[in-house]
């Protein structure tokens, strides 16, 4: 049996799944639904349906890893939460592990300095 | 109609208080993505199969936000889902089977007999199963109804009593009919009564769904004691053994029908599907299928609601 890892225990699924996508989104400040897809599309290069989008979205507030910013518009924004923070880095940190086995297995170089800083910033954000 | 009602139409199908805290939203992105043109079908699949998604979650059968007492009522609620399928395959089953014996030759009737009682017995059991479950909610039903609450019922329930007496009354002038009729004209021999008894099982089929959506939805507005809400759940999963065995009845009685008699199978209701061997009558292949559908609701009912009872967490 596969062992669970810290990004799967919380939810978020594997590296292109929905609440993953959205989670990177929202790191980088809140966002309505329409942004969000926009955003997830350029970075990722994938196009979350609406429900897709909506449910994951449910289901990361019902995990308190994002909440709802206020808005007078109908386009409800959304932020990422300090705990929503704490998972994606944990994503972040599992995914850097398992492409530096895979670069050093395939002698590949990587950029790392930019990487570095990043995660560093997110582990902070504890 | 305009933009924004278009959109809101395409949310219908979720669930009320799911639309309450993200209809808005949703519309807003519908409008900023596609604004005049035509929402692709890819993206309506993808609502549909989140607003069924979000229905089963609301249900209780999927989800970790669910309580203890959430999943059992769900897992139990699923469990009679399923049941229901198998009402209509075993009504589907007994009519096709009732002269098997006639058919089939005397030295060879261990094994058809074996599974055809098991089918009989397993569905005594999961009616009674049934109507003791139903009687042991009667006290909460009573105490709910005289709390001011019948209102949210009684459509459901009004709807489901006037259903079943118009079934009793068609079931009784068919059976009438019935009486006068021979063996031959009963079965395909007079187009007319075929008419008559196709619009029955019509009539039947959709009796059953609606007592099943009453059910449901008394069920989960109920507020049942902790002690009446797990011996639900036990009396489910007696049901769900019941479901098991009648499948496993069926499939033996099939099998070795198809062994020792296949012309009982080739000649009777339904048979003759194209592509398929002759012992794969119509009549038969549709109880399979809504016997398996039905087990599989079952299944997932009972692994929902199994956890909870085994870990004696249900909390009020």
């Amino acid at each position: 049996m596969s062992k669970k890892t810290t990004s799967a225990r919380a939810g978020l699924g594997r590296n292109n799944e929905p609440p993953l996508l959205i989670l990177t989104s929202l790191a980088s400040g809140a966002k309505h639904g329409y942004a969000l897809t926009k955003d997830i599309e350029t970075f990722a290069g994938v196009s979350l349906g609406p429900g897709a989008l909506y449910g994951a979205i449910a289901r990361l507030e019902e995990r308190r890893l994002i909440e709802p910013t206020p808005s007078d518009d109908r386009r409800q924004p959304y932020c990422i939460t300090a705990s929503g923070r704490m998972a994606l880095a944990d994503a972040v940190r599992e995914m850097r592990a398992l492409s530096d086995v895979g670069a050093s297995r395939l002698g590949l170089r990587l950029s790392t300095r930019r990487t570095g800083r990043v995660i560093a910033n997110l582990g902070e954000a504890r | 109609m305009t933009r924004a009602d278009r959109f809101e139409r395409m949310i219908r199908w979720f669930p009320p208080r799911w639309k309450e805290r993200y209809g808005a939203g949703m519309v807003a992105l519908l409008e900023d993505t596609y604004g005049n043109e035509d929402v692709p079908r890819r993206a309506r699949f993808s609502m549909m199969r989140s607003a069924l998604i979000e229905r089963v979650r609301e249900f209780g059968l999927i989800g970790a936000g669910a309580g203890a007492n959430e999943r059992l009522r769900a897992g139990s609620l699923a469990i009679l889902c399923g049941w229901a399928c198998f009402m209509i395959a075993g009504a589907d089953f007994a009519k096709f089977s009732e002269h098997w014996s006639a058919s089939t030759p005397k030295q060879h009737h261990a094994l058809p007999k074996l599974g055809y009682m098991m089918v009989q017995d397993a569905g005594v059991i999961g009616v009674v199963v049934v109507l003791v479950a139903a009687s042991l909610t009667v006290p909460s039903f009573w105490r709910f109804a005289r709390g001011g609450n019948w209102s949210s019922v009684r459509r459901p329930l009004v709807l489901t009593t006037v259903a079943g007496i118009c079934l009793m009354a068609f079931t009784a002038g068919i059976a009438f009919w019935a009486y006068g009729l021979s063996n031959g004209d009963r079965n395909g021999g007079l187009w007319p009564y075929e008419v008559v008894f196709l619009l029955w099982c019509v009539a039947v089929v959709l009796t059953l769904v609606l007592a099943t959506g009453a059910a449901l939805n008394v069920t989960r507005q109920l507020d049942l004691a902790k002690r009446t809400l797990r011996t639900l759940s036990g009396l489910a999963l007696v049901l769900s053994a019941a479901m098991v065995a009648i499948v496993a009845g069926t499939a033996l009685w099939w099998a070795s029908e198809s062994i020792y008699a296949p012309h009982f199978l080739r000649d009777g209701i339904g048979s003759g599907v194209v592509n398929s061997s002759s012992t794969f009558p119509l009549s038969l292949v549709i109880a399979g299928f809504l016997m398996l559908l039905g087990l599989g609701i079952a299944v997932t009912g009972a692994a929902r609601l199994a956890p909870s009872l085994r870990r004696r967490e249900v909390s009020l």
